[in-house]
């Protein structure tokens, strides 16, 4: 019997699955834990900030990301027990619409963390003015334009994905993003460790050597944690687009589940990194619980 | 993303064409992939990216902690008579001279005379901010000026000001609410600058 078309050599790099299960239950704690924090900046007025609105819209792109994935599997599932044809103009329609929200998410992500760190910024090299400088007003419009900026490019990407002009930009803008969040960080960290110097020259204060490494495990952890979950996809298309008949790429293309994966464990990290750190946020969080008991 | 719905198959080990996820695209075809005759390890770019990604996080890290233990007294004191300089070019009746193995516990003291001055000169000072914080280069040498005197600035301002929103992120424990805060009254006012944007600061990166 002709088994595949594909040579079935020992050598050969077969797709490495993720079960089902563990995808839904990925997924499905992404959405839970970004909504929960939409819905606790919603409800308590003192969150209504610049800072919780650019951490809720991560928290949106996050939720894109985790839902989308979520699709795919459920579309995925319908296919297989026969309920959607494969080659459908619909099905097509439906698969670029996916498409285009999965890379609304990862640019959607990428500006939020770079808004969160010019806002962060702002917060301590202009402290006085931050309030003049940041209005609510202002953060709003500035959400409002980073949305409709990844929207337009999303869709365009989606639909003009086969182009290779597509994806070099899309693959230079990642980088470039996170070595300008990085300088932004390193920036406040020095003056962080400044103060934490000066304070510590006084005689009536300790030193805070251990403030200052938490700072640095703190800045890593910020940055390792979005590389490690949305570089080995960006490496991904880079690779599909370039080489895909090269076996090398071909195996490093047979994890894609995996960094599928990776992207929606970014979506449960973010708010912890982000969200959670803040003491208003998790006060809402337990009156949130404790109020429906 | 055609090139991913390709990539997605979900395929079984044993049925390779009709139970199998496929959305097909037929102006994208892959042919199949030989595996003949390679010289390195077939994961070999899943290994070298992995461990490439991971030498670079500790590496950055390295890099923070670096910055963490370098900055020498010498630097210190370097940051510290610049800004007494830039401070004494600000005030015209400041008659103290200069000296630089002046200690540091004398430091604050003198801050807060000449922030005394600074209250009466409060234009100069705004004049000066804004042509001094066009943003901070990265340089490094340049940096470490522009760190102090940035907020040496601060410190200035919030001595001038009497009310002042904090934004909320530099919230304090006790204290849920925003802004309008008492951080100003019940402290003295050199620790309190130093501890407000130092508080800031750690905030974010604790």
């Amino acid at each position: 019997e002709n088994i595949s078309d594909f040579s079935l050599n020992i050598t050969d790099c077969t797709q490495v699955v993720v079960p089902e299960e563990v995808f839904f239950t990925v997924a499905a704690a992404g959405i839970l834990e970004n909504l929960l924090i939409l819905i606790a900046v919603v409800r308590n007025k003192n969150l209504h900030l610049p800072m919780y609105f650019f951490i809720c819209s991560l928290a949106i792109s996050d939720m894109l990301g985790s839902l989308y994935k979520t699709l795919e599997n459920i579309f995925i599932i319908l296919c297989k027990m026969g309920y959607l044809t494969r080659q459908g103009d619909f099905e097509k329609k439906l698969d670029d619409a996916m498409d285009s929200m999965f890379i609304l998410s990862l640019l959607g992500s990428i500006f939020s963390l770079l808004a969160i760190a010019a806002d962060r910024y702002i917060t301590i090299f202009y402290a006085l003015r931050y309030h003049n400088i940041m209005t609510l007003r202002r953060a709003l419009v500035i959400l409002a334009i980073i949305w409709v900026f990844c929207a337009g490019s999303s869709v365009a990407i989606a639909l003009f994905s086969y182009e290779a002009a597509t994806v070099i930009p899309f693959t230079i803008l990642f980088p470039l993003m996170m070595f300008f969040i990085l300088c932004l960080y390193v920036h406040m960290f020095l003056l962080a460790r400044s103060h934490a110097k000066k304070i510590a020259s006084q005689p009536s204060t300790t030193v805070h050597h251990r403030t200052n490494m938490k700072g640095a495990i703190t800045l890593t952890i910020f940055l390792g944690v979005f590389l490690c979950c949305w570089a080995p996809f960006v490496l991904h298309i880079l690779l599909a687009r370039f080489c895909p008949h090269n076996p090398y790429c071909a195996c490093y293309m047979s994890i894609f589940h995996v960094n599928g994966t990776l992207i929606m464990c970014n979506a449960i990290i973010n708010p912890m990194i982000f969200a959670f750190r803040s003491p208003e946020l998790r006060s809402t969080f337990k009156k949130m619980f404790y109020c429906s008991r | 993303m055609c090139a991913l719905r390709l990539i997605s198959n979900r395929t079984s080990q044993q049925a390779l064409s009709n139970s199998d996820y496929t959305w097909d695209y037929e102006y994208y075809e892959y042919g199949p992939v030989s595996f003949e005759g390679l010289k390195a390890h077939k994961y070999s770019i899943v290994i070298g990216f992995w461990v490439g990604l991971a030498v670079f996080v500790i590496f950055m890290f390295f890099v923070l902690t670096l910055l963490t233990k370098t900055g020498a007294p010498h630097q210190d004191n370097a940051e510290l008579s610049e800004k007494r300089f830039r401070m004494n070019s600000f005030v015209a009746d400041f008659g103290r001279p200069l000296e630089s193995e002046r200690v540091f516990s004398h430091q604050m003291a003198e801050e807060s005379q000449s922030l005394f001055h600074f209250c009466i000169n409060e234009v100069d000072h705004m004049n000066k901010e804004k042509e001094t914080q066009k943003g901070p280069s990265l340089e490094s040498n340049t940096h470490f000026q522009e760190v102090p005197k940035s907020s040496g600035m601060f410190e200035e301002d919030l001595h001038c000001l009497t009310k002042f929103n904090i934004p909320n992120f530099v919230n304090t424990e006790q204290n849920s609410s925003l802004g309008e805060d008492d951080l100003l009254i019940s402290e003295p006012p050199i620790i309190l600058e130093n501890k407000l944007v130092m508080q800031s600061s750690h905030r974010i990166l604790d």
